[in-house]
C-alpha cells in the first residue's frame, strides 16, 4: 500500500524541507486570515496529502491523495474568498487539476487493467505488454505535466499562485509541483520500462519551451506574486531539460550521463523547492504589508524590512543561476548534461540539441534581467505609495520563516556533496549505477561526466568571494575615507516616486524586443498644454500584456466551443421538415461513406458524392440565409 | 607559483593602461593631441582622494554592491589562462563559472543603477538588463565549441591544449567563434557599436547611467571593475584565439602576450573610430550575429569536421 525506497524518502525530505519553515510563516500569517480553521484544516491536509502522494504504493491511493492534494490546495486559493478574481482563478485551478487527474485515472485503468490495488512492480508487467506504450506515455505526461505547470497546461499558474494565501503559493510554487516531478519518476521508471528516443526529446522541448516562455511572460508581469508563478513555469522548464538529457541518454545507452542529468533535475528540483519558496514569503511579507501585488506600488523597501530584503535577495542571486550559490550550481550541472551531447552519435540529435542550450542560456539571462526588476523596483530606490511608505518589519514568526528557509538554501549551497550522496543513491536505485566519486572525487570540486566536461567548486568560489571582498573592504576602511550624503543627482531636477524607473519600463527593451510574443496593448493618455505635442502636465501609460497561449489554445477554443453550441443550438429548434431533410442527409452519407470506406475506393466516385452531399445540405438543411 | 602570482599582478597592473591606451589610440586617429597612456591611474589616485558623496535616496546596497561588483572580477582573474608555459593556472574552474562571475559582478551593477531613484540609474540598468541577457547564450554557446576544439571546458587547460595544437582541421569554426567572442568583447565591455563609455548623453549611455550617482572610492571600484573586465576579456581572447608564443622563453612569452592584449586593444579602438554607435533596438541584431556564428561553428564542427 506504501513504497518507502529511496525516490520516496527523497521526495518525503524535500516536502519537510519545504513545509517546517513554512509552517512558521504560515502561523506568523494566520492572524490575517478570516477563515482560520477552514484554512488550517486544508492546510494540514493539503501537506499530509502531499506526503501520502509521495509515499503510495498503488494506483488507489496514489489516486486517493493525488485528489486529496488537488482539492485541499483549491480550497486553499478560496481562502480570501472576498476577491471575485480569485473564484474564478479556483475555478480555473479546478478545472486545469482535474483535466489532469482525467489522464492519469486513464493511465492508471491501463496499466492496473482495472485492478487499482496491485503494486507498481505488477503495473509495469501490464504496461510492458500493452500494444501502445507511447499513448501511455502520453498519458502520464498530460496528467502529471498539467500539474507541474508546463506549457502549454502552464496557464492556470499565473492565476492560481496570486490568489492563494502566499504561505500557501510558497508551498504549492515550492513544493506541489515537486511532488509532480516525483510522479514522473516514479511512473517512467517503475511502470512504462523500454522508452523510446522520441520521448526524452518531447520532454526536452517542452522543457526548453516552458523555460522560455516561463521568463519571458515574468518580465512582463507587475503582479509580484503572478510574476514568481510565471518563474515557476521557468524552472520546472529547466527541471525538464534535465529530465529529458536523462531520457535520451538513457535511450541511446549512455547510463553515466544519463545518471548525471536525473542528477542535475533532482537537484534543480530541490534548488527550486528552497528559493522559490522563499521568494514566495517575501512577496508575501511585502503584501501584507503594502496590501497589494503591484509592483507599481513598492519601492524603497529595504529600508522598513531589511530580513524581507536580504533573504529575497539571496534567493534572486540564487533562482538567477549566479555563482556560487545552489541555483548555479544546478544550472551549471544541466549545462554539463546539454554539453554531454557531443557524446550522441546521431547526427540530428546532435545538431538539435545546442537549441536547447541556447533556449537554456537565454533563460538564464532573462531570469537576471528579471529578478534584477522584482528586487530593484521593490526594494531599492523610493517608496511609490502610501502603504510602502508606511511598511515596516514583519512579525517574528515569519521572519523565522523565511530565515529558516534562507538557512535551507545556504545548505543547499555549502553543503552540495551531502545532498549530492542523496541523488546518487536514487539514480543509483533507478538506473543501477553509482557516479558519485565521479562527480565528487573530494568534497571541493564537482566534476561533469562528459567528455571534455568542466569543473566548478562551489566552496573555493566562496571562500575566494568572501575574502576577495572583505580584503578590498579592509582597504577601504584603511584609508579612512570621509562621506556625505547628499542629494540625488538628477540634472537639476529633484527625485521623486515618480521620476524613477518604473517595473513597466524596466522591462520596456525587452518587451519591445519580443513585441510579436508579447503583443501587448498599450494605452497612453496624455494631457498636451495649448496644443504642443511634447508638453504635457498629465500622462498615464499602461500596458498588458495577452498571454499567446492562453489566448491562442484556451480562449480560441472557448470560442470555437460557443460557435458549436449555437448551431447545436439552431438544430434543437428546427421545423419538422428540417428534421426529415436531416435525417434523409444522415442516411445518404452513411450510405456514400459505406461505399466509399468499405466497399470499393475510386477518388471520382468520392468527389462525386461529396458534390451530391454537399449540395444536399445547402439545399435541405441550411436553406436559404436570411 | 611565483609566476602565477606575477602574471595576476602584471593583468592588475595592465588592466587600468588599457582604457587609456584604447582613449590614445582613438584621439591619435582623430588628430586630437592624445593622452598620456598612465591617464587611467592618475584618474584612479584622484578618486582614491576624494570624499565620498552618498545621496539620501540610497539604501545599504549602494554601500554593499560597489564592492561586489569588484570581486567577482578580481576573483575571474585567478582563473585566467596562464601565459608562460609552464605556470601554475587553475584547473578546478570552468568557462561557465567565469561568466556566471561576470554575470554576478553586473547584476549587483545593475541594483547599483537602481538604488539611487534617479531615472538615469533605471534607464542604464534596463538596458543593461537587455543586452547582457541577449549576450548570454551567445557566450554559452560560444564557450560550448571552444570547448570542444581545445577538448577541454576549463579555460586553463583550453588555453595550453589550443597552444599546444593548434587546430587547423577546425580552423572554420574556430575563425567563427572567435568572431562571435569579439563581438561579445565588445559588447560585454560596452565599447562603442553597443555603448558609448565617453559620453553622458541619456540617449546613448549604459554603463555610465547606472554609476551616475557614485563618487570617491566607490566610484574607483566600479572604474576598476570596469578596465578589469576589459583585461579579463581581452585575455581569454588572446589566449584561447589567438593561441601562439606559450612555449616561448619566459621574458618573452610575457612580452608576446602583453603585445597582443595591446593588438587587441588596438583592434577595438580603431573599430571604435570607424563605426557609429548603434541604437539600442539595433543593438540584437549585431549580438544576434554572435548568436549566429556560435551556431555555424558548433555546426560546422559537427557536420563538416571542419
Amino acid at each position: 500500500m506504501f513504497i518507502f525506497d529511496k525516490l520516496s524518502i527523497l521526495f518525503v525530505f524535500l516536502i519537510m524541507l519545504g513545509v517546517v519553515p513554512n509552517l512558521f510563516y504560515s502561523f506568523g500569517y494566520l492572524p490575517h486570515i478570516k477563515r482560520k480553521v477552514h484554512y488550517l484544516v486544508h492546510y494540514f491536509g493539503f501537506i499530509i496529502s502531499m506526503l501520502g502522494v509521495v509515499v503510495a504504493g498503488n494506483a488507489l491511493v496514489f489516486l486517493l491523495f493525488w485528489e486529496l492534494m488537488s482539492l485541499t490546495s483549491w480550497q486553499l486559493i478560496l481562502t480570501e474568498i472576498e476577491d471575485k478574481s480569485t473564484i474564478k482563478a479556483a475555478r480555473f485551478y479546478f478545472f486545469m487539476t482535474h483535466f489532469g487527474f482525467v489522464f492519469l485515472l486513464l493511465f492508471f485503468l491501463i496499466v492496473t487493467n482495472g485492478n487499482l490495488e496491485i503494486d507498481f512492480n505488477s503495473m509495469k508487467i501490464i504496461a510492458s505488454n500493452f500494444a501502445y506504450p507511447t499513448l501511455l506515455f502520453f498519458f502520464a505526461v498530460l496528467g502529471l505535466l498539467s500539474k507541474a505547470g508546463v506549457v502549454p497546461m502552464h496557464v492556470w499558474l499565473p492565476y492560481a499562485h496570486p490568489a492563494a494565501p502566499s504561505p500557501v503559493s510558497a508551498l504549492m510554487s515550492g513544493v506541489m509541483l515537486k511532488v509532480a516531478i516525483y510522479g514522473l519518476f516514479r511512473f517512467l521508471f517503475d511502470i512504462l520500462s523500454d522508452w523510446q528516443l522520441e520521448w526524452g526529446v518531447l520532454i526536452l522541448i517542452l522543457g526548453a519551451i516552458s523555460s522560455l516562455v516561463g521568463v519571458l511572460y515574468a518580465l512582463s508581469e507587475h503582479d509580484i506574486k503572478a510574476l514568481l508563478a510565471n518563474h515557476s513555469i521557468e524552472n520546472i522548464g529547466i527541471i525538464l531539460l534535465g529530465f529529458g538529457m536523462g531520457m535520451i541518454f538513457l535511450s541511446l545507452k549512455l547510463p553515466t550521463l544519463s545518471a548525471f542529468a536525473f542528477m542535475a533535475a533532482l537537484f534543480h528540483s530541490f534548488n527550486h523547492m528552497s528559493f522559490k519558496s522563499l521568494l514566495f514569503m517575501g512577496a508575501g511579507s511585502v503584501l501584507h504589508q503594502t496590501k497589494t501585488k503591484n509592483m507599481e506600488k513598492y519601492g524603497g523597501l529595504i529600508k522598513a524590512m531589511p530580513i524581507t530584503a536580504f533573504t529575497f535577495l539571496l534567493a534572486s542571486i540564487s533562482i538567477s543561476a549566479l555563482p556560487p550559490t545552489n541555483g548555479f550550481l544546478s544550472e551549471w550541472m544541466i549545462f554539463q548534461s546539454l554539453l554531454g551531447s557531443a557524446s550522441i552519435d546521431n547526427i540530428s540529435l546532435k545538431l538539435a540539441i545546442p537549441f536547447s542550450v541556447f533556449a537554456l542560456a537565454l533563460t538564464g539571462g532573462l531570469a537576471i534581467a528579471c529578478f534584477v526588476k522584482v528586487f530593484g523596483i521593490t526594494f531599492l530606490g523610493l517608496h511609490r505609495s502610501t502603504n510602502a511608505k508606511h511598511a515596516h518589519e514583519v512579525n517574528a514568526m515569519m521572519k523565522t520563516g523565511m530565515i529558516l528557509m534562507s538557512l535551507v538554501v545556504v545548505s543547499l549551497m555549502l553543503f552540495t556533496p551531502f545532498y549530492m550522496k542523496l541523488f546518487d543513491g536514487v539514480t543509483g536505485q533507478l538506473l543501477h549505477i553509482s557516479i558519485y566519486n565521479k562527480i565528487f572525487p573530494n568534497i571541493w570540486s564537482m566534476h561533469s561526466i562528459s567528455d571534455n566536461g568542466g569543473i566548478v567548486s562551489p566552496l573555493i568560489l566562496l571562500a575566494g568571494l568572501i575574502v576577495l571582498t572583505l580584503s578590498i573592504y579592509a582597504i577601504y576602511k584603511s584609508l579612512n575615507i570621509k562621506d556625505r550624503v547628499y542629494h540625488t543627482w538628477a540634472c537639476g531636477y529633484n527625485t521623486s516616486a515618480k521620476t524613477q524607473y518604473s517595473a513597466t519600463g524596466f522591462a520596456g527593451p525587452i518587451r519591445r524586443f519580443f513585441t510579436w510574443l508579447y503583443n501587448p496593448d498599450e494605452h497612453f493618455e496624455k494631457e498636451v498644454i495649448a496644443g504642443h505635442k511634447t508638453k504635457f502636465k498629465d500622462a498615464s501609460f499602461s500596458v498588458h500584456v495577452r498571454p499567446l497561449f492562453e489566448r491562442s489554445l484556451y480562449q480560441s477554443s472557448v470560442k470555437w466551443t460557443n460557435k458549436m453550441s449555437y448551431y447545436v443550438y439552431r438544430l434543437a429548434h428546427f421545423e419538422q421538415s428540417r428534421y426529415a431533410a436531416m435525417i434523409f442527409n444522415i442516411l445518404l452519407s452513411v450510405l456514400f461513406s459505406y461505399r466509399i470506406f468499405v466497399h470499393e475506393f475510386s477518388w471520382a466516385t468520392l468527389a462525386l458524392e461529396s458534390v451530391v452531399m454537399i449540395i444536399s445540405i445547402k439545399v435541405l438543411l441550411i436553406g436559404d440565409k436570411k | 607559483m611565483i609566476l602565477y602570482i606575477f602574471s595576476i599582478l602584471l593583468l592588475i597592473f595592465l588592466a587600468p593602461l588599457m582604457p587609456s591606451f584604447m582613449k590614445m589610440v582613438k584621439m591619435y586617429l582623430l588628430y586630437k593631441k592624445p593622452i598620456s597612456i598612465f591617464q587611467g591611474y592618475r584618474d584612479f589616485s584622484k578618486l582614491l582622494s576624494k570624499e565620498i558623496i552618498i545621496s539620501k535616496e540610497t539604501s545599504a546596497i549602494t554601500r554593499i554592491a560597489p564592492f561586489l561588483v569588484l570581486s567577482p572580477l578580481l576573483l575571474t582573474l585567478f582563473f585566467l589562462p596562464p601565459i608562460v608555459s609552464g605556470e601554475y593556472y587553475v584547473s578546478f574552474v570552468d568557462a561557465f563559472t567565469i561568466t556566471g562571475l561576470i554575470s554576478l559582478s553586473t547584476f549587483f551593477l545593475m541594483l547599483l543603477g537602481l538604488d539611487s531613484a534617479s531615472s538615469f540609474g533605471g534607464l542604464g540598468s534596463s538596458r543593461e538588463a537587455f543586452i547582457s541577457a541577449l549576450v548570454e547564450p551567445a557566450m554559452i554557446l560560444t564557450l560550448f565549441s571552444v570547448s570542444m576544439m581545445a577538448k577541454n571546458l576549463g579555460i586553463g587547460q583550453a588555453g595550453i591544449n589550443l597552444s599546444l595544437h593548434f587546430p587547423s582541421s577546425h580552423i572554420a569554426s574556430f575563425i567563427f567563434a572567435g568572431i562571435s567572442f569579439f563581438i561579445l568583447l565588445i559588447a560585454e565591455n560596452g565599447r562603442i557599436p553597443v555603448d558609448n563609455p565617453e559620453t553622458h548623453l541619456e540617449l546613448t549611455m549604459v554603463h555610465e547611467a547606472m554609476i551616475l550617482d557614485l563618487s570617491g572610492f566607490y566610484l574607483l571600484l566600479i572604474e576598476s571593475a570596469g578596465s578589469i573586465k576589459f583585461i579579463i576579456f581581452a585575455s581569454i581572447f588572446v589566449s584561447l584565439f589567438v593561441p601562439f608564443g606559450l612555449n616561448l622563453p619566459i621574458v618573452s612569452a610575457i612580452l608576446v602576450f602583453i603585445a597582443k592584449l595591446f593588438i587587441v586593444a588596438i583592434a577595438v579602438a580603431l573599430l571604435e573610430v570607424n563605426i557609429a554607435k548603434l541604437r539600442l533596438f539595433k543593438v540584437p541584431n549585431l549580438l544576434g550575429i554572435a548568436i549566429v556564428f556560435a551556431f555555424l561553428s558548433l555546426i560546422t564542427f559537427y557536420v563538416l569536421g571542419a
